[in-house]
């Protein structure tokens, strides 16, 4: 077996052997998505003839998506640094790269695993979504959040040295940006200046990927800005990433 | 350079300073194949750097360093199959088993499974195999880090205090397993605060204070060189210490804790003068140990 599949089984074992990983992962998000169905029961938005699920569910998988890989990926790399996991994939002869990469293809499966729930419980008559034909197109833009969210998450795991530490940087970095950004709140009823603010988040572009793909809202020129505007983010924060990764604790 | 009988490990001079502390300093020991090697001193003597420059963690201010005769540094792939280092921490894969955490340190060798499991039989957990880490007891969770030490079979194993905080009998099973890890040749640097257990195991130690090596030889000659022979305990009453310094071959006398305790480098000859003058009932005679000559060496004020 090679280093890479092993440690993507060891991440893997470790993220679906806790309960409180797989809640805040999947059935939070579904949570959010039967508030948000009571608030706005049988409602229409104007003109469209569609149902706010339909503008709400896309912004709440956003949002989903990029609190896993972020959390994920910043408690992984937190709590292997300080049991000194870290030290000793560094001490054998595995590349770093097996190690991010083995991260990664687990948080795209788990992202892949969250959309495939999520759409699938917001199509039940109950909530009554209808994703446009052009759905295909959300593929694309989650392989993009979970990258850019990743990269943030390895800035986090970084700066944090403890569990407290990482959800409460975490939370700081993705509530707001959530709010922010429009996956709670539709953007147009926010002032101007604040949804220019959103602009500067990656969480916005998501966000308008998704919702364009599922409910064609928006152009296609809108949907590509999204995708490039996601790939400039997961530059930046892979860049700082790379500068603030520590092997150990205390170097 | 690779043959059998050059050193496993050489130090040259070695030297690292952290600001205005100087962890290691002028440091030179040579470490021969097969060689059980304890690193001893007190917190912060700069032992862990020694280690972590040793494995290649960190780089030398000055002098020069070879395990097998490579650099350690920066990050050599051809070294790091042939070392094995375990960690304070028990570095284990969160929640996982034994066995699975066994299975993925040995996959970061590129090794198959069955490695896993030989390594896992070699440190007497394969009843355990199915236990997460987090479940497993004390003397197991080193066992178990010492089983991820070995599992691509190294030739120089670095063990950081393997015995700290095991009960006595966890700490007696591990000591046998330590002396056949060494009857099977590995190269084994050792360090602990236990010197009981460096005495017995170690074939030469080498005792650090403030980045400096204040002794390296075997612990037989150490204690030998170090005069501070044989102490003999004679229960209160029996004889005066006036009486005491003048029997024949007593080097010094002193009162502890109501006990005469006399010093000598020839117990029998003090034994036999002591027969004639008290009842030799009770009598103990407690020979040099490291202990005696790290703390005489280190300052601290003698037991």
């Amino acid at each position: 077996m090679s280093a890479y599949a092993a440690l993507s089984r060891a991440v893997y074992k470790a993220a679906v052997r806790d309960a409180t990983t797989v809640f805040f992962t999947f059935a939070f998000p579904l949570i959010f998505l039967v508030i948000f169905a009571l608030i706005f029961r049988n409602q229409e938005v104007a003109d469209t003839g569609r149902g706010y699920v339909d503008y709400i569910a896309p912004g709440v998988l956003s949002w989903g998506l990029a609190n896993a890989a972020l959390f994920g990926v910043a408690f992984t790399l937190m709590q292997w640094r300080n049991d000194d996991l870290l030290r000793i994939i560094r001490l054998s002869p595995t590349s770093i790269w097996s190690v991010i990469g083995s991260r990664y293809v687990v948080a795209l499966g788990i992202g892949a695993a969250q959309c495939v729930l999520f759409v699938g419980v917001a199509m039940l008559p109950v909530f009554g979504m209808r994703p446009d034909p052009t759905w295909p197109l959300a593929i694309p833009i989650m392989l993009l959040a979970v990258t850019a969210f990743l990269a943030l998450g390895l800035i986090v795991g970084s700066a944090a040295n403890t569990p407290e530490a990482v959800a409460a940087i975490a939370n700081c970095v993705v509530v707001p940006m959530a709010f922010l950004s429009g996956s709670f709140y539709p953007l147009e009823l926010m002032p101007d200046w604040l949804q220019e603010v959103s602009r500067v988040l990656p969480m916005r572009y998501v966000n308008d990927g998704i919702t364009y793909a599922f409910t064609g809202f928006g152009t296609m020129t809108d949907y590509l800005v999204s995708c490039a505007a996601l790939v400039a983010f997961t530059a930046v924060f892979a860049v700082v990433g790379v500068r603030t990764f520590r092997w150990s604790n205390d170097s | 350079m690779s043959s059998i009988d050059s050193p496993a490990i050489v130090l040259d001079a070695v030297s690292k300073s952290y600001g205005e502390v100087r962890a290691a300093d002028e440091v030179s020991i040579s470490i021969g194949r097969g060689e059980f090697f304890g690193l001893l001193g007190p917190n912060g003597a700069g032992k862990t750097t020694l280690i972590e420059m040793i494995e290649g963690l960190r780089l030398p201010d000055t002098g020069t360093i070879t395990v097998l005769g490579m650099a350690p540094a920066p990050r050599n792939l051809d070294l790091l199959p042939r070392i094995g280092v375990q960690t304070q921490r028990s570095a284990f894969f969160t929640r996982l088993t034994a066995r699975e955490h066994l299975v993925t340190v040995a996959a970061l060798y590129g090794l198959p499974p069955a490695t896993a499991e030989k390594a896992l039989d070699l440190v007497g957990l394969t009843d355990s195999g199915d236990v997460r880490v987090t479940k497993i007891s004390g003397g197991q969770r080193q066992r178990l880090a010492i089983a991820s030490t070995l599992v691509h079979d190294p030739e120089v194993v670095f063990l950081d205090e393997p015995t700290a905080a095991l009960d006595p009998e966890a700490r007696r099973d591990l000591g046998q397993m330590l002396r056949n890890l060494k009857a099977i040749g590995k190269t084994i640097v050792y360090t602990t605060h236990h010197l009981d257990e460096a005495q017995t195991l170690c074939d030469r130690v080498a005792i650090l204070s403030a980045g400096r090596v204040l002794a390296l030889d075997s612990p037989r000659e150490l204690i030998a060189r170090s005069g501070i022979g044989t102490r003999l305990v004679v229960p209160a009453g029996r004889l005066s210490p006036e009486q005491a310094g003048t029997l024949d071959g007593v080097n010094g006398v002193a009162v502890e804790d109501g006990m005469l305790v006399l010093r000598t480098a020839h117990t029998a000859r003090v034994l036999a003068a002591l027969d004639g003058e008290a009842d030799l009932d009770d009598v103990e005679t407690r020979p040099a140990t490291l202990e005696d000559v790290y703390l005489e060496l280190i300052g601290a004020p003698q037991a």
